[in-house]
């Protein structure tokens, strides 16, 4: 009797250390890693044969593919493993990302907005030393385009264009004739064209209601038109923060405000413009149910696929004013969204080295360039390309890209995270007449104005 | 022998105890203290850093206007998610235990939603608030239906209540139905010779004597629609326009979003401060209606 409660007892008790074994084993691992870091002439040997990675990943829509990847490159380094950190699309995806690092098990390889990597730009390796190979396999410009407060510290693979997508057939249908996406220079010719459109019946222009689109995308290019140079765009920003700007007086605001009213007027989703249900809004785009979308060209993961849909899109500046002139008038906004980035909190040197050379392969070999352009469905930013995309609206953007027409707006990197959202809400609030012109700018100045000094 | 036996109770309680003790320290007790201690300090996880600030972080609580008209809100939202919740759960209870045929079917069928996670539940309303709600309401004319009801801020609210409240039905229903099988069979028989009529038997013989189950599920309905974020963040994700962000959601994003760890995780504790109050005493004051029968 006494036997069989000292057993049991015994039972629990392994149980319960067990657990507790169990939590501290991750710990453990990292704490290893840590100290490999220390004495490497003994820990290299082994680490040549086997090295594991992890890979965080924000571009959740791709998750699929990138594990493909990552088993074509084992099969070809079977001493490399890559493991993949998914994430879910649209939510959560920071949260995971500050709880890996501040649990002390961040992952080797990430795939981050480049504003957030600027944000943990000490938890991340200096790729000084692959600046000039990685220029010379870009576009010129890529690289300028990516450095992060002069620093090189991701790696771009990636390249999205955004303004006002066109529906070819629904355009001309619309207008009754052949469109010169080349005529519309100015506003007054956009609202031209929006009025034929509509008396033939159709919908003018499709706007998505979401907080994303509104305040990133479109009310984000206040801060991207104020000069083509990054540098002046920050100045501005801290202008805002510091309550020296009167929004309502500024020439690039008011204009993209006047072309919003002019959207505001010719949406097809005006009767209910916030329920923003990017899919259907895509679909219903593609289909030709309205001729005009402001969007950028990564929804052809949703439109390319899309059954019945038209086959010819193109897309056009979104133009702020009269004047052919000004600056944004002929050029479509353009940026490198994510980079690549490793690890130099927790990880060894041999998993960076490994890891630096995993990405080259990825955006240079011809496995990596497919599964980017032709399964992604994405541009690269990289020269001789191995694959061919089949992404019209990319294309598109290329044309642009290639013209040097392009506004840059990487002064987005340098925002606070909850720009969009917070700034979204407020245009979301005009599009529905909640406030008015002056109540917008006075909303969004007063946003930045908590940022004041920060 | 008395030490001997004390010795033996202790072994016998860490065995059946000690597991879930640990469970329960390891996920709550402990992530609540060093979150309280996160409180006092202005720790950032981009820094790393951290140093102790005192109550600024508490002070800055109560100076987000947001945060407050974001509390009362979530008031508003409990309060009627509760009424609702509870008062369909208990008529929907009594109904289900008459004896009528397909009884367990029925019960089954209202209890599913409870056991579909809250982001499916939430994107599934959302389909039928935003796309075929407002495709009726275009075809029969019915007025209450052409817009979508997440994209104004009234009936945004309302859309919230009606999906909490319609997963909460569900639990709660079975909580009454337990409630409603302790009330004994002599007493009910009794008020009936005694000429008394359905409602009266509901109102001076049932419901006192279920009193018990209305505390459980009032305080259960309580604390887990203060604690919604699931349904918030697939349903309205906050919007239109923020209007409709719980105090969950917004304490989320604050510390996520905005980078403010302190403000908020002081924000959460001040929350939880409110939810511990408002469901003591409700439980406390109900608790003296029970009565023996």
């Amino acid at each position: 009797m006494k036997l069989r409660k000292a057993a049991s007892f015994a039972i629990a008790l392994t149980v319960v250390t067990g657990l507790l074994a169990g939590c501290s084993k991750g710990n453990s691992a990292t704490n290893a890693g840590k100290e490999d870091k220390g004495n490497e002439g003994t820990q290299t040997e082994q680490a040549s044969k086997d090295v594991k990675l992890t890979f965080f990943n924000t571009s959740a829509e791709v998750n699929t593919v990138f594990e493909e990847l990552f088993k074509k490159y084992h099969e070809q380094n079977p001493q490399v493993t890559i493991e993949l950190i998914p994430t879910p699309i649209g939510g959560a995806q920071l949260e995971k990302f500050q709880s890996l690092l501040a649990s002390g098990n961040p992952a080797t390889i990430v795939n981050l907005d480049a504003g957030t990597i600027l944000q943990y730009k000490d938890d991340f390796l200096d790729l000084e030393p692959e600046k000039a190979k990685y220029e010379a396999l870009t576009n010129p410009g890529a690289i300028d385009g990516a450095l992060l407060d002069g620093q090189f510290l991701g790696i771009p693979w990636t390249a999205q264009g955004y303004g006002l997508l066109y529906n070819k057939r629904a355009v001309e249908e619309g207008i009754g004739g052949a469109f010169d996406p080349a005529s519309v220079k100015t506003r007054d010719d956009l609202e031209a064209i929006f009025k034929k459109i509509e008396a033939s019946g159709k919908a003018p222009v499709m706007l998505h209601g979401a907080d994303w689109s509104l305040g990133a995308h479109y009310l984000g290019l206040t801060y991207s038109l104020q000069s083509q140079k990054v540098e002046d765009n920050r100045k501005f920003v801290e202008e805002l923060k510091n309550g020296q700007v009167q929004l309502t007086e500024n020439p690039q605001f008011t204009g993209l405000m006047d072309t919003f009213d002019l959207l505001k007027k010719y949406n097809a989703r005006k009767s209910d413009p916030l329920v923003a249900d990017y899919n259907r809004d895509s679909a219903d785009f593609a289909k030709g149910a309205a001729a005009f979308y402001f969007m950028g060209d990564w929804s052809w993961a949703v439109i390319g696929t899309l059954e019945g849909r038209d086959a010819d899109f193109g897309i056009l500046p979104l133009p702020i004013s009269n004047n052919p002139e000004d600056f944004g008038n002929a050029q479509v906004a353009y940026s490198e969204p994510k980079l690549f980035a490793i690890d130099d909190s927790k990880s060894t040197p041999e998993q960076q080295e490994a890891a630096k050379a995993f990405i080259e392969w990825m955006v240079s070999s011809e496995d990596g360039q497919k599964a980017i352009i032709t399964d992604m469905g994405l541009s690269m930013p990289y020269k001789d390309l191995k694959a061919k995309s089949t992404n019209v609206m990319s294309n598109a953007v290329s044309e642009y890209v290639k013209q040097g027409k392009i506004i840059n707006i990487g002064v987005i990197n340098y925002l606070p995270q909850d720009y969009w959202a917070k700034t979204g809400a407020a245009m979301q609030k005009y599009l529905v007449g909640n406030i008015d012109r002056q109540g917008l700018a006075q909303e969004v100045q007063d946003y930045w104005k908590s940022y004041a000094g920060k | 022998m008395n030490k001997k036996l004390s010795l033996k109770n202790a072994g016998t309680f860490l065995v059946f105890g000690g597991p879930s003790i640990f469970a329960f320290a390891a996920v709550v007790i402990i992530p609540f203290i060093v979150g309280l201690y996160l409180t006092f300090t202005n720790w950032d996880v981009r820094t790393g850093d951290s140093s102790l600030i005192g109550f600024t972080n508490y002070l800055e609580v109560f100076r987000d206007k947001v945060f407050l008209q974001q509390l009362w809100f979530t008031l508003k939202y409990v309060f009627f998610t509760v009424v609702i919740a509870n008062v369909f759960a208990f008529f929907i209870a009594l109904a289900l235990t008459r004896g009528g045929r397909g009884e367990q079917w029925l019960r089954t069928g209202f209890f599913t939603p409870n056991l579909v996670g809250g982001i499916v539940l939430g994107y599934l309303w959302q389909t039928l608030f935003s796309q075929v709600l407002p495709y009726l309401g275009a075809k029969y004319g019915w007025e209450l239906f052409q817009t979508s009801w997440l994209t104004n801020t009234g009936t945004a609210f309302w859309a919230l209540i009606i999906a909490t409240a319609w997963q909460l039905v569900g639990y709660l229903m079975i909580i009454y139905i337990a409630g409603f099988t302790g009330v004994p069979n002599d007493v009910l028989e009794a008020a009936s010779i005694d000429g008394a009529g359905r409602t009266s038997v509901i109102r001076r013989i049932i419901l006192p004597l279920t009193v018990p189950a209305i505390v459980i599920c009032i305080f259960i309905s309580l604390s887990r629609s203060f604690l919604t974020y699931d349904i918030n963040l697939a349903l309205t994700k906050g919007g239109p326009f923020n209007s409709t962000e719980l105090a969950t959601y917004h304490i989320v994003q604050k510390a996520f979003l905005s980078n403010q760890y302190g403000v908020g995780q002081a924000e959460a504790v001040v929350l939880f401060a409110v939810v511990a109050i408002i469901a003591l005493t409700q439980s406390y004051l109900l608790k003296k209606l029970e009565v023996e029968s």
